[in-house]
C-alpha cells in the first residue's frame, strides 16, 4: 500500500510540473495577421484628394505633412484630411458590430513617440489580431481588429 | 487458515495492479487531452495562413504587381491597368495559378452600385473579374492597393485606391 501511495505522489508531482509548463504558455499572442498587416500597407499607399505643389499625397506622405503642420493646396489642414480619410477607409473596410465577426478596432499613428491620430470603434475583446508597422522617420502605426 | 491468507494477498495484489493500471491510463488520457486540445485550432489557423499567403503571393506576382511603375517597389500593390490587359488575355492563363477565379473589388472610395469593369467603362467601375463568372466554391481575400496612372488637365499622376483581392477555388 505504501508503494502505491509513493507512485501516486510521484505521478502527481510529474503531472503538476507538466501542468505548470502547459499553463505558462500565453493564452493569446499578438499575432502578426496577414490580413491586418496587408490592410495597413494598402491604406498607406492610398492616394488622397489632398495635393501639394507636386502631386496628390498618399496617406503615408499625409502623415508626415500632418506632423509638420502643413496644408493642402486648397487650404485644408492635412491632419483633418488624414483623420477624415482614415476614418472612412477603416469604416468601409471593417464591418464592425456585435453580431459581426469583427467586434471592434483601434488604429493609432505615432511619430517620434507622439500620437497624431487615434481611432477606435466597437468593443475591445481578448481575441484580436494586430499589426505594427514601423516606417522611416519614426512613424509607428498600430492597428488591431477585435473579433 | 494459511491458505486463506495467501488467497487474500493474491487478491490484494490483483486489485493493486488493476488500480495502478487504471491510474496510469487516466493520467495518460489526461495528458493526451491537454496535448491535442489545441491541435484542431492550430490546423485551422495554419490553413487560413496558407490561403492568405497564396493570395498575397498572387498579388505580388509579376502579372498583378505594380513593380516600380508607381515609384519604389510596393508590397500588396496591384497595377489595375495591367490587370485589365490580363483580363483581355485570360484564356492564355487558364489553370496557371490553380484557382477558379480572381476578383478585385474596390473598397474605398465607395461606389453605390456594383459595376463590372470592361475596357468600355474602365476605370469608372469597381469590380474587376478576371473570368466572367461569379466566385464559386471556397474563397479567400486580402487587402491590396489598386493603382493606375490617372490624367488630370494633361498631367499624369499615380492614383491608388483600396481594394480586396478575392481568390476562389473549387472544392476538391
Amino acid at each position: 500500500m505504501v508503494g502505491f501511495g509513493m507512485i501516486i505522489i510521484i505521478v502527481a508531482v510529474i503531472l503538476l510540473v507538466f501542468l505548470g509548463f502547459a499553463l505558462r504558455k500565453p493564452q493569446k499572442e499578438v499575432t502578426e495577421d496577414y490580413e491586418v498587416s496587408s490592410f495597413v500597407q494598402a491604406f498607406l499607399q492610398y492616394t488622397t484628394d489632398c495635393r501639394d505643389n507636386l502631386e496628390y499625397l498618399s496617406v503615408q506622405k499625409l502623415i508626415l505633412d500632418c506632423e509638420h503642420g502643413e496644408k493642402c493646396l486648397d487650404g485644408r489642414d492635412t491632419c483633418e484630411v488624414l483623420d477624415f480619410t482614415l476614418k472612412e477607409i477603416v469604416e468601409e473596410s471593417w464591418d464592425v458590430g456585435k453580431d459581426r465577426p469583427v467586434k471592434g478596432y483601434t488604429l493609432k499613428i505615432m511619430i517620434g513617440g507622439e500620437e497624431i491620430l487615434f481611432l477606435e470603434e466597437g468593443n475591445i475583446t481578448n481575441n484580436y489580431k494586430g499589426s505594427e508597422e514601423y516606417l522611416p522617420r519614426e512613424i509607428d502605426i498600430y492597428f488591431t481588429a477585435y473579433s | 487458515m494459511v491458505m486463506k491468507k495467501g488467497q487474500f494477498k493474491i487478491q490484494q495484489m490483483a486489485f493493486m495492479l488493476m488500480a495502478v493500471t487504471l491510474f496510469f491510463a487516466l493520467v495518460g488520457m489526461f495528458i493526451l487531452v491537454i496535448k491535442f486540445s489545441g491541435l484542431k485550432e492550430s490546423a485551422t489557423a495554419l490553413e487560413e495562413k496558407n490561403a492568405m499567403l497564396l493570395v498575397t503571393k498572387l498579388a505580388n506576382s509579376p502579372e498583378f504587381s505594380c513593380g516600380e511603375a508607381f515609384g519604389s517597389s510596393k508590397a500588396n500593390c496591384i497595377d489595375s491597368d495591367k490587370v485589365m490587359m490580363l483580363h483581355e488575355n485570360i484564356d492564355k492563363y487558364i489553370n496557371f495559378w490553380g484557382v477558379s477565379n480572381v476578383e478585385i473589388r474596390k473598397i474605398y472610395p465607395k461606389r453605390d452600385s456594383t459595376e463590372i469593369c470592361d475596357l468600355g467603362n474602365y476605370p469608372d467601375c469597381n469590380v474587376i473579374q478576371l473570368r466572367s463568372k461569379e466566385l464559386a466554391g471556397y474563397d479567400v481575400s486580402n487587402f491590396v492597393s489598386l493603382c493606375r496612372k490617372e490624367s488630370l488637365d494633361g498631367e499624369v499622376y499615380d492614383k491608388c485606391e483600396l481594394a480586396r483581392i478575392m481568390v476562389s477555388y473549387l472544392k476538391k
